[in-house]
């Protein structure tokens, strides 16, 4: 039995803060990264791929050790407020780290004070570092919708859809967004709305003129939901670019079929492979066992009986060791954690696992 | 408003003193701009030593970092560099964790269990805590005894408390003292030496190696060059230390205490006449007599060259490279070249510097990587004929760099030399 939360190599995941951040990176607004420095320099550093490229206020707080034993908010509300004297922000968003989380931080108060002192429309999302970016997509998304979508904001566009969990963070290239919006015109849609790749605070604010909804990540389930509940918009899970994913992998339709075989991703790309590969294995006259895990969301409804929510690294060895799998289909970094323990491994690029996009350069300033 | 990055000229920077620097430049007093220097040391995973690279510089030693997933992310960089994989282990917290602590009971367990999975015993077990602890108050020293009865092995702290990094003992310091803590007395050597305060070695062509063989030293300790433990408790026997780096000196104030070793400070210049001067005070110090004028003449004919070649340029200098920015612009003005932007934290201690460039070259325009104002800098000017440093290359990717952050460390005239190699391969 191993000891609970010990990793020996797996390497931990992007965590709950970059995946907020990454929701909020394009949208304009000025970013405070609750923190000492570290988080707000992984997430510009590493998990954020679009920091090289375009400039986003996204700052740290530069909280120190008696900031937060002393529960000074007021003075990190000062230091925004002299910021957002010197930049355009359309909103505020404060991001929450370990720190605040260890000395119980009020977000509300936080966000009523900042908003009386500064002027501008405050979020907070209270992430916490522990957690990993799926609940920081997640909780992001809510925050936005339930604060910026509004109902004045005109009707239902025709032939519109949005599109959610669609970050950096959730796929496996750079450019998903923009696939995502060419597979979906190709389909007949006329307005696609890719939350968090490619869009503006002005998208969020008219989330509710969508026809539907498209969540491609779990991420995003919750604010479907959400916007379903209010807006009355209704969404579907599906993968756009399954089809281009499964295309790239080294995989012959006879070498699915009779096999065993597991795949991990996030829970709705992983399911839309399983859809692909079975259907090819259908084709060819023999079933595949195809078996979805994630170490992230797993929502109950979009589970067969036996998917796997993996939640320990020695949970992935006993997955791994017990299943007897012919092929397993995952990022890379878990290939050496399954040693030689399956038939045969495929990589399937996660970014908020890896770090690395699938066959595109490094996109980082350091690497 | 006013859509500008803040900068402030050298002469006004001198009038306000180093008792009144302007707020735009105390990193206190804002938010802090994640340029590509403010990820360097905020995110030391990314580039160069932060702590979890400097707490492995023990010859065979592994980590565990103690913290939630977000401060392990980027580790994944470090074990990419050659040397590193395989030697970072991760416990890691959650949600009540951070709360209530209870991670500290698991610690021994998980290090027990990661000396077990190991092929081969570590030499130590470095446990870095983070910021949580920090708040937490965790006495680590009784974590790490209770972990080192559990497993067998050696178990030292490391702080990675970014909350603390304007404070008296700030990680980087704290850590440089973690690294050598595991020496214990020995019988001194009058013939070695151990220089401290780097964690990668000095260039293999810097003269200070020449200048104490002809002093009579034998065996001279860097922790980087050390192959194995032995030789890193060979470290023991020095008869003193040399610090390259004032955040060493803590670390070696506690070898003093715990080992009588002494030591003294040598600074890293660019200016040839100072580091003449230097190494004179030094051989007094060390009661030798030393010839550095080969050497000298050697730094001061590569600058001649340049200059000969190229004329007087102008070159940007950042902070992310091995010197001191302000230091370096000095001895590039001094050397006849024109220093327009200086792209740098400022700390009292560079006024020094700040004085005579006030003199020399008032106009020159000191920005701060800190300042969210930063955001607005226009990186499509051409500021200078060539930039130095990493960050200095992010504010003008158009123009010429030297990053002159190589792992290998410059000093002396070697530095000089090597500098100006490299920015004539720039501009070939």
């Amino acid at each position: 039995m191993s000891v609970k939360g010990l990793h020996k190599i797996i390497y931990p995941f992007a965590p709950d803060q970059s995946g907020a951040a990454s929701v909020l990176y394009e949208l304009g607004g000025m970013i405070i990264i609750c923190d000492a420095g570290g988080c707000a320099g992984n997430i510009c550093g590493f998990d954020e791929p679009r920091w090289l490229q375009t400039k986003s206020a996204v700052f740290s707080a530069g909280l120190r050790d008696m900031d937060a034993i002393l529960g000074r908010d007021d003075l990190m509300i000062e230091k925004i407020r002299k910021a957002s004297d010197k930049i355009d922000a359309k909103f505020i968003a404060i991001i929450g780290t370990p720190v605040p989380a260890t000395i119980a931080t009020d977000y509300k108060a936080l966000r009523r004070m900042a908003e009386k002192r500064i002027g501008l429309p405050v979020i907070t999302v209270d992430s916490n570092g522990a957690l990993w970016y799926d609940s920081g997509i997640s909780k992001t998304y809510l925050e936005c919708f339930r604060r910026f979508a509004s109902e004045d904001a005109g009707g239902i566009i025709p032939g519109s859809a949005g599109v959610l969990g669609v970050t950096p963070l959730d796929s496996d290239s750079l450019t998903a967004g923009d696939k995502i919006r060419e597979a979906l015109s190709a389909e007949g849609m006329e307005k696609v709305i890719c939350y968090g790749a490619g869009s503006t605070f002005e998208d969020f604010a008219a989330a509710g003129r969508m026809e539907k909804n498209i969540v491609v990540a779990a991420s995003g389930l919750r604010a479907a939901r959400y916007l379903k509940d209010r807006f009355g918009t209704p969404y579907e899970c599906t993968d756009p670019l399954a089809g281009e994913v499964r295309s790239a992998l080294p995989l012959r339709t006879e070498e699915i079929a009779g096999k065993n075989i597991l795949i991990i991703h996030q829970q709705v790309r992983a399911n839309a492979l399983r859809d692909i590969l079975r259907r090819e294995a259908a084709g060819s006259g023999a079933e595949a066992r195809i078996t979805a895990a994630t170490w992230f969301m797993m929502d109950d409804e979009l589970s067969e009986e036996g998917d796997f929510r993996i939640r320990e690294e020695s949970d992935f060895f006993e997955l791994v060791r017990n299943g007897s799998w012919d092929i397993i289909i995952a990022d890379s970094s878990f290939r050496r954690a399954a040693g030689d323990l399956c038939g045969r491994y495929i990589d399937l690029p996660h970014f908020a696992v890896s770090g690395h996009f699938a066959g595109e350069e490094s996109v980082r300033f350091y690497t | 408003m006013i859509r500008e990055p803040y900068s402030i000229s050298v002469r006004e920077l001198n009038e306000a003193g180093q008792g009144n620097i302007p707020e735009e430049l105390v990193p206190a007093s804002q938010l802090i701009y994640s340029s590509p220097a403010t990820l360097a040391f905020n995110s030391p995973g990314a580039t160069g030593f932060g702590v979890k690279r400097a707490g492995l510089a023990v010859p065979g030693s592994v980590m565990l970092l103690v913290a939630p997933g977000c401060c392990g992310r980027n580790t994944k960089l470090v074990s990419e560099i050659p040397g590193y994989e395989d030697r970072f282990f991760f416990l890691l917290m959650d949600e009540s964790d951070i709360v209530n602590g209870d991670h500290l009971a698991r610690v021994p367990d998980a290090v027990r269990e990661v000396v077990e999975y190991l092929d081969e015993k570590p030499s130590v077990v470095m446990i870095c805590g983070t910021c949580v602890d920090a708040l937490l108050g965790t006495d680590w020293d009784r974590v790490c005894r209770k972990a080192e009865e559990a497993s067998g092995v050696p178990v030292r702290p490391c702080y990675m408390y970014a909350l603390t990094r304007e404070g008296r003992k700030p990680p980087m310091v704290l850590v440089r003292k973690a690294i050598y803590s595991l020496l214990e007395p020995a019988k001194r050597d009058s013939r070695t030496v151990n220089i401290l305060g780097y964690f990668s070695p000095l260039r293999d062509d810097c003269e200070l190696y020449d200048i104490l063989r002809k002093a009579g030293v034998r065996q001279i300790n860097e922790i980087s060059r050390c192959e194995d433990y032995e030789s890193y408790l060979g470290m023991s026997k020095a008869n003193f230390n040399i610090v390259l780096n004032h955040e060493a000196r803590t670390a070696a104030d506690d070898l003093a205490a715990r080992l009588g070793i002494p030591y003294l400070e040598l600074t890293r210049l660019y200016q040839t006449d100072k580091i003449a001067s230097q190494y004179k005070a030094f051989a007094g110090s060390i009661g030798v007599k030393l010839d550095d004028t080969g050497f000298r003449a050697a730094a001061e004919e590569a600058v001649r060259s340049f200059r000969e070649k190229h004329g007087e340029i102008s070159i940007a200098v950042g902070e992310m490279l091995n010197a001191n920015a302000f230091e370096l612009s000095l001895a590039l003005i001094k050397y006849g070249f024109k220093v327009p932007e200086i792209y740098s934290n400022i700390s009292r201690e560079d006024y020094v510097y700040i004085r005579h460039l006030a003199e020399l070259s008032p106009e020159t325009r000191v920005y701060t990587n800190l300042s969210p104002t930063m955001l607005h800098y226009d990186c499509s000017s051409a500021a200078a004929d060539l930039t130095l440093g990493k960050d200095a290359e992010y504010y003008h990717p158009d123009c010429h760099n030297v990053p002159w952050n190589e792992e290998k460390q410059p000093f002396g005239y070697a530095g000089v030399t090597g500098l100006f190699e490299k920015m004539t391969e720039a501009l070939a």
